[in-house]
């Protein structure tokens, strides 16, 4: 035992290191269960929902977006699947050989595809985007060497279509990702990166009713972004189609007319206010934003002087020309200056204090009546109507027949063009002369109107004196057919005119096709009623050569004794309303008519056909 | 040589349990974190881990038979048949995760440098037991020195970190008990610290990053930071009770790399919470507590140096491998005594507690 106790003695010091050992271990340990509870009980809920993103991730399955038909439901705008081209590296046994051999098959630069798949995030298993919207050439080329492509695959996307192409563009609009900017804005906030939104036009109008609700699949993934399995999965809910009052048919005759041109075009229907065909040349392909647009197209797009993003019929301003005469010929009679008998001689020019004045005809029209001056749009005619009448009662008939006013459509920023008045031209700049009288009295000077504006001022004059707000979207109906929302004419107010005289100012107006400037829309068998315009671009006569020639108008509508149809055009640098204009309205005339019985408008109890001429 | 007979009532049968309990918990983990959607080759190594279990247990049993002169004769042989392994390594190894740290014998891989940790203990008892009469001179620490810093320099040639710390650990502390006096450790911390920069430079660069991750955690959160990160979220996630049976979502679903070796405790933790990772470290240090008793008590100098270097071995692993997990040290590799998967590592801890269970029914018979 003594031996024991002497052992236990020459290894005190060794026990007593052991036991500063046993307190160092106890210190350690005292930490790391510190450090457990600190993450386990402190911060375990945090923790927690963390481990819960982790593991969950909602793919969003976005909603099609509801179809766009016309009037006699064809397709306007519809829903296509597109191709996305992917690669998954991790299902590459070699990466080198694959894109080599799919740079081969495709034709792409085998740099372009290594530096995509270099260039991805996150982790192997994620399949990385090479080409987004890849053709049919592409997609069975694909398909056929399938087997030589391990890793490569292709996602079907829905991407919106407009079959016309370029047809309606600006009153269709178009659709992109929702922009960085614009999930910025409040306005956008229930709006997720990536998602696709109603740009323009009726797809942004409407793209509440048009987009649906976007599903969701809630599926776990591994840490490679792997999916294990759905968890949840919510479907989408297709959005709304829209019907519209457009005739498909029309419109396209129409943008043949139109076509090459710069210009609008716009028909309705004059006692409901239905649009019948909207143009605007030159325009987009807005099947170009569907897809990836590159920066180059943009530019382009956006810095073409014709403006193809516009759309003319509710932004073009233009002097209205000769078809303002129709105003001042309304005003006159209002105000009793002239009555349908008055007539004036027509030499050419009219003096007027030191300035001259003249006719579009050399060597002048000779004595005309109000009917024969509206034929022939005689200048010197209604220079002596307008100062007779006074700019009051101009601009007062301009207003109440809509001008001077947006229209109300709805879609898009829409011009309000100019009616001038006494107060237009202020003192300072020497107030207003009998010379701007003049000048607006035949719609030069500084008048303008838009294209929208004149189609709603004929109708109104053709169908008695009812001036309609402009509309395009007819009803919209779940996928079901289930009537979500109907739109129908809607009245602005009765124009404050003598019915008797808007009857005589639509006898002129026949007169004009019959026997006027605007005989080319003459169509035999159908009473047509018109007016043409030349609307002067470079003051003092103006020059018919190249993109300084006058603007053409022509606005008329048809059958003079039972409107059916109204129509506005205006050719930029057109030339003469007669020789350009006039034949476009024509041709839109014939396809019209020539169309089946039930697919005339929907008659509403505010179209009151008019007292025959 | 005692027969078991007599061997058995002398055995420390809790030793015996919360090793084997361990083990047993090794495999219940590796089993749950392995998820359904592994790949079959994880599937199956739990299977293959409970095989190394019930060989690391007949081991221990087996080595608890060995007569204590045995042991102590077979240190030098061990170390020199081990080192000689280590340069065998270097030159022919098998690669594996971009190290050379198998060595194949038939069809029976082996990490040398797993047990060059025990070797090295037995070694450095035998030596100085050799020399209990010379304790005194600094001198005599010289020695020991050179014989840990040998196989070290080749097990971090590998490369090998984890393992390269263990074993200057292991030495230190045993050195530190033998009373190599503090002012030496402070010398040696200060020549390190003066080469750090140096050997900074020699550092791969994924070694590198795991030590900047360590001080800057949010650096990398998609590389090098990712472990730590994820490890975190299953540790935290897991709160005060766990997930549950099966339910470590973290750990299945593969957020965790490694999740069955160097990070295994993570899917305890996130298994069985705070409870869980409490009762882990109460067997921890149930099972230390009764090796340093074992050193306390010893009566001779081999014994309480070989206790002790197990001891010290274990307690460092269980330190360092909790703390990278839990995200207060750096990732440096090294698994989690008797639960991180993998045939060596269990093997040699398997062998270790043999040894105490050895020494203790020695204790005995002295």
């Amino acid at each position: 035992m003594s031996g024991d106790r002497k052992i236990s003695n020459r290894y005190a010091p060794f026990q007593k290191r052991i036991r500063v050992a046993a307190v160092l271990i106890s210190a350690a340990f005292l930490i790391l269960l510190l450090r457990l509870w600190a993450l386990q009980i402190l911060e375990g809920d945090r923790l927690l929902l963390l481990s819960l993103n982790n593991r969950l991730r909602l793919r969003p399955v976005e909603a099609p977006r509801g179809l766009i038909f016309d009037r006699n439901g064809d397709p306007m705008v519809e829903n296509l699947a597109s191709f996305d081209l992917y690669a998954t590296p991790e299902d590459m046994p070699d990466v080198e050989e694959t894109t080599h051999r799919l740079a081969e098959i495709l034709q792409f630069s085998p740099d372009e595809l290594r530096q995509r798949i270099a260039q991805r995030q996150g982790s192997q298993l994620q399949p990385v985007l090479l080409r987004k919207g890849v053709d049919g050439r592409t997609v069975t080329a694909i398909e056929e060497h399938k087997i030589d492509l391990p890793g490569v695959s292709l996602q079907v996307r829905p991407v919106r279509a407009y079959p016309n192409g370029g047809s309606a563009a600006t009153l269709l609009g178009y659709v992109t990702e929702v922009s960085q900017a614009q999930l910025k804005s409040k306005e956008f906030r229930d709006f997720r990166p990536g998602e696709t939104m109603g740009q323009a036009g009726i797809e942004r109008r409407y793209d509440a009713f048009i987009r649906g609700v976007d599903g969701g699949d809630q599926v776990e993934v591994d840490a490679l972004g792997k999916i294990n399995r759905l968890i949840q999965r919510v479907e989408p809910q297709s959005g709304f189609n829209l019907h519209l009052t457009l005739d498909n048919r029309l419109q396209r005759v129409a943008e043949q007319a139109l076509q090459g041109k710069s210009g609008a075009l716009i028909a309705v229907h004059p006692s409901t206010g239905e649009i019948l065909a909207m143009v605007s040349q030159p325009s987009y392909d807005p099947n170009q934003f569907s897809e990836h647009m590159t920066l180059e197209q943009w530019h382009r797009l956006i810095a073409d002087p014709r403006h193809p993003m516009q759309n003319k019929g509710l932004q073009g301003q233009y002097a209205p020309g000769s078809i303002f005469k129709l105003v001042t010929a309304l005003a006159a009679l209002e105000k009793g200056a002239i009555h349908p008998e008055t007539t004036f001689s027509c030499n050419g020019s009219f003096s007027l204090g030191s300035h001259l004045f003249h006719d579009w005809k050399k060597g002048g029209h000779g004595t005309l009546d109000l009917r024969q001056a509206i034929a022939n749009s005689c200048n010197i005619y209604f220079y002596n109507t307008a100062l007779k009448t006074g700019i009051e009662e101009i601009t007062r008939v301009a207003r109440e027949l809509g001008l001077g006013a947006p229209s109300g459509f709805g879609l898009g920023s829409e011009a309000r063009g100019v009616i001038p008045s006494s107060t237009t031209r202020p003192p300072e700049v020497g107030g207003w002369y009998p010379g701007n009288t003049v000048m607006a009295g035949i719609g030069q000077g500084m008048v303008t109107v838009t294209p929208i504006q004149a189609v709603m001022m004929v109708s109104a004059i053709a169908n008695g004196g009812t001036l309609y707000r402009p509309w395009v979207v007819r009803k919209v109906e779940t996928l079901d057919r289930e009537l979500i929302e109907e739109y129908g004419s809607e009245r602005i107010r009765r124009v404050n005119i003598d019915p008797d005289n808007l009857a005589i100012v639509r006898e002129g107006m026949q007169a004009v096709v019959s026997e006027g400037t605007g005989s080319r829309a003459k169509i035999p068998g159908l009473r047509v009623a018109g007016k043409t315009g030349t609307a002067q671009v470079v003051e003092n006569g103006g020059s018919q050569r190249g993109d300084q020639r006058d603007h053409a108008w022509f606005v008329g509508f048809a059958p003079a004794d039972n409107p059916q149809i109204a129509i506005a055009v205006v050719v930029e640098h057109g030339g003469f309303g007669g020789q350009v204009a006039a034949p476009i309205a024509r041709s839109l005339l014939e396809a019209w008519f020539q169309l089946p019985k039930e697919q005339q408008p929907v008659q509403t109890a505010e179209s009151e056909p008019t007292e025959g001429d | 040589m005692l027969i078991p007979r007599r061997v058995l009532p002398v055995l420390d049968w809790r030793l015996v349990a919360s090793a084997a309990g361990l083990a047993a918990l090794s495999v219940l983990i590796i089993y749950s974190t392995s998820g359904m959607h592994a790949s079959l080759f994880r599937r199956s190594l739990y299977l293959k881990q409970a095989i190394w279990v019930v060989m690391g247990l007949s081991a221990m049993i087996l080595l608890c038979l060995v007569p204590y002169r045995t042991t102590w004769s077979l240190a030098y042989p061990l170390y020199a048949f081990l080192l000689i392994a280590l340069v065998l390594v270097a030159l022919t190894g098998r690669t594996g995760l971009g190290a050379q740290r198998w060595l194949s014998i038939g069809s029976f891989a082996f990490q040398p440098s797993e047990f060059m940790k025990l070797s090295l203990i037995i070694l450095l008892a035998r030596y100085f037991e050799d020399r209990k009469e010379e304790l005194c001179a600094p001198r005599i620490f010289i020695v020991p020195i050179l014989l840990t810093l040998l196989p070290t320099v080749f097990v971090l040639r590998q490369p090998d970190l984890g393992t390269a710390i263990m074993l200057l650990l292991i030495c230190a502390s045993i050195l530190a008990v033998m009373g190599l006096k503090i002012r030496y450790f402070v010398l040696v911390g200060a020549v390190g610290s003066a080469v750090a920069p140096v050997l900074w430079n020699f550092l791969h660069d994924y070694q590198k990053n795991r030590v900047l991750v360590l001080m800057y955690p949010d650096m990398d959160p998609m590389g090098v930071g990712y472990h730590v990160a994820q490890s975190k979220i299953a540790v935290g996630s897991g709160g005060v009770i766990g997930k549950g049976w099966m339910a470590a979502t973290q750990s299945q679903l593969n957020f965790l790399p490694e999740n069955h070796t160097d990070f295994i405790f993570a899917g305890l933790a996130e298994q069985w919470g705070f409870i869980g990772s409490l009762g882990l470290l109460l067997i921890y240090a149930y099972l230390l507590s009764r090796g340093l008793r074992l050193a306390k008590d010893a009566h001779d100098l081999f014994t309480m140096i070989t206790s002790f270097g197990i001891v010290s071995m274990m307690a460092w692993q269980v330190v360092i491998n909790i703390g990278m997990v839990t995200g207060i040290m750096p990732v440096v590799g090294i698994p989690l005594p008797l639960l991180s998967y993998g045939g060596s590592s269990m093997l040699v801890n398997m062998l270790a507690v043999g040894l105490l269970l050895n020494l203790h029914k020695h204790r005995y018979l002295y």
